[in-house]
């Protein structure tokens, strides 16, 4: 495991899923070049939990929307399990997202108007999956969050812990080796961000998701394997 | 797709509501308009199986100017090709444009079913009308209009009669007049005995139309009443011009609601875009392709134009069915009659249009930027 900054490419890990060379990633906005993210390197092991940290504005959200293809780099390269993300185009990265990402927000972000099954279908509703399949895919998934009680429940009917256990089930359902977490505790009481980071970390030991994960909070970036420290858009430390 | 897209409209009931009212309303107006140009293509548009001339008084384009002999019908029996002939005369309240026109139709008693065997008495009897010299037989959606019934008295156009029965019948025109001896509304309504209107006249086969026309024409081209004879379609289509160029401005109000709804689901579905960027962008993160989510935009318009365009569809159709509207003109009378092919038209342009609205609006939605759109508030 390893995280550098504006160095050479790292030797790649034995059984790394991704794999960050010289990513920078700057925009135009009025007169100024702003770049959120300057030639960052990392390698991040298969089953591996990993905490960003860093001020508002150091870059790790977007640094977790270039991992999770929601975004795209300016320079460098980012591979993910092989798959070089910059060449793909828009349509094929979408369809790689569907396949390969689970994405946890920190506002869950359901949709209001379907029950917790429904929400957690959607991502299978990309899938050529038969109605029978989708359905125990999603038990599963909701099982699996310990909210097999509440799958015909609407987001309004549920506490934000058990929404987040939604948005974790929906991001999980289809099996993606990789999930992308923004803050998700942040919006959570601390019995309820326990047990969500507890979650988290069980994903990633029983169930082996590679999981990277930005957040505020020392306590939730304590549960991962590995923490990093970003400061405007580079990395500036290590933790293990 | 289909179930999150008409769950999305149920969302916002109240929203959606008042956009398929609006639609509705569209719908309702251009229904009706569009089965007003259906009626009147129905009785103005020749067939090939048309074999009825209608003989008239030449330059004569009212029913009360137009005064022809009885006694022309016996020179028009002879005439090679004609099957079968009617004289009639006919009284109306108004021979200008109008919603309520009341048509009498003075027939020979003995001839009405030889000439007309469709006639169909659905109440009272046929022999009760041959039987009273001042007993109407009088159309279905007529009788509707006036809410007359069997045994009634009534009196229109200084004409007082009884009805003997209700009869319905293929024919448009048929179901909106009242038959009445021939000789009883000569007398009634003041043009003397041997006068007739016109004389109806069926010949052998559609292609003898043009020869037997020209053949009356000549005939009586120098007597004291000269006539014209078109085929009964052409007949209506020149002699009810007025009523024609009101139907055809309708058009443009057809046109108008369709513009309307068009405007309207449109401003919905942007409305709904709109509302929705940051949920559009979890499905885009989700894995969700620009297709798809304009698919779901698409079908969410189409069900907004669809539930909205039958609510209005159907409502204008069973309206103008229980209303029986006719429009009446020169002694013709229109029935504004709604058919299944209005149905499926204003069903089916209640779908293009919600699939043309909801296309800029599907685009706009595909197209925003996701990182961004994660990022509103």
């Amino acid at each position: 495991m390893s995280g550098t900054n504006k160095s050479q490419p790292a030797d790649p890990m034995p059984d790394s899923l991704i794999q960050i060379r010289n990513l920078t990633k700057s925009f135009t906005k009025g007169q100024s070049v702003i770049t959120p993210l300057d030639s960052l390197s990392l390698e991040v092991s298969r089953g591996e939990f990993l905490a960003l940290m860093g001020p508002s504005g150091s870059g790790k959200t977007t640094l977790l929307n270039l991992i999770a293809g929601i975004d795209t780099a300016s320079s460098g390269e980012l591979l993910v399990d092989s798959q070089n993300l910059g060449s793909l185009s828009r349509a094929r990265l979408t369809k790689w997202r569907s396949l390969n990402v689970g994405y946890i927000f920190q506002l869950y972000h359901l949709v209001p108007i379907l029950s917790a099954f429904e929400n957690v279908e959607l991502p299978l509703l990309l899938q050529p999956l038969t109605r029978s399949e989708r359905r125990a895919q999603v038990e599963a998934a909701l099982d699996l969050v310990g909210l097999s009680d509440r799958i015909h429940h609407r987001p309004a009917e549920l506490s934000g812990g058990q929404e987040q256990r939604v948005a974790i089930a929906r991001a999980i359902v289809h099996d993606p080796k990789l999930l992308v977490a923004d803050e998700p505790t942040g919006d959570l009481d601390g019995e309820s961000a326990s047990s969500i980071l507890e979650l988290l970390r069980s994903l990633s030991r029983d169930h082996q998701k590679t999981i990277v994960m930005v957040t505020h909070d020392p306590r939730a970036a304590a549960v991962a394997d590995r923490s990093l420290h970003l400061e405007k858009g580079q990395l500036v430390n290590t933790a293990g | 797709m289909l179930s999150l897209a008409l769950k999305n409209i149920f969302r916002y009931r109240l929203r959606s509501s008042l956009t398929m009212a609006g639609v509705a309303t569209g719908m309702f107006l251009f229904t009706t308009v569009e089965t007003m140009q259906q009626s009147l293509a129905r009785v103005t548009r020749s067939e090939a199986d048309d074999t009825t001339l209608i003989v008239y008084r030449e330059n004569r384009f009212c029913p009360s100017t137009s005064r022809l002999p009885e006694y022309y019908l016996s020179s028009i029996e002879k005439i090679e090709g004609v099957r079968r002939v009617i004289p009639i005369q006919i009284a109306v309240n108004n021979c200008g444009a109008s919603l309520d026109v009341i048509t009498f139709r003075g027939v020979p008693p003995e001839n009405l079913l030889k000439y007309n065997p469709d006639l169909e008495v659905v109440d009272g009897s046929f022999k009760n009308w041959t039987s009273r010299s001042d007993a109407a037989l009088v159309g279905q959606t007529f009788a509707q209009r006036r809410n007359l019934q069997t045994g009634d008295q009534f009196e229109a156009v200084g004409v007082n009669v009884y009805v003997a029965g209700i009869i319905k019948s293929n024919e448009a025109q048929d179901n909106n007049v009242a038959y009445v001896h021939l000789p009883f509304l000569q007398q009634a309504s003041k043009v003397g005995l041997g006068t007739v209107t016109q004389f109806n006249v069926k010949v052998e086969s559609a292609e003898l139309l043009d020869a037997v026309a020209t053949k009356i024409d000549t005939t009586f081209r120098s007597d004291s009443q000269p006539t014209v004879t078109r085929p009964e379609k052409a007949f209506f289509a020149e002699t009810a011009k007025q009523m024609i160029e009101l139907i055809g401005f309708t058009h443009w109000l057809g046109l108008g609601a369709v513009a309307a709804v068009l405007g309207l689901v449109a401003n919905a579905v942007l409305l709904i875009v709109r509302g929705r960027i940051k949920e559009t962008a979890v499905l885009q993160t989700l894995g969700f392709s620009r297709f798809r989510i304009a698919c779901l935009i698409t079908c969410e318009g189409l069900l907004l134009g669809l539930l909205g365009g039958a609510v209005g569809v159907v409502s204008a159709i069973l309206f103008l069915h229980w209303q029986s509207f006719t429009l009446g003109n020169e002694g013709l009378t229109l029935a504004i009659t709604p058919s299944i092919t209005v149905l499926f038209n204003g069903l089916l342009v209640a779908l293009i249009l919600g699939f043309t609205a909801s296309l800029y609006p599907a685009w706009r939605a595909s197209r925003q930027p996701l990182v961004e759109s994660l990022n509103t508030g």
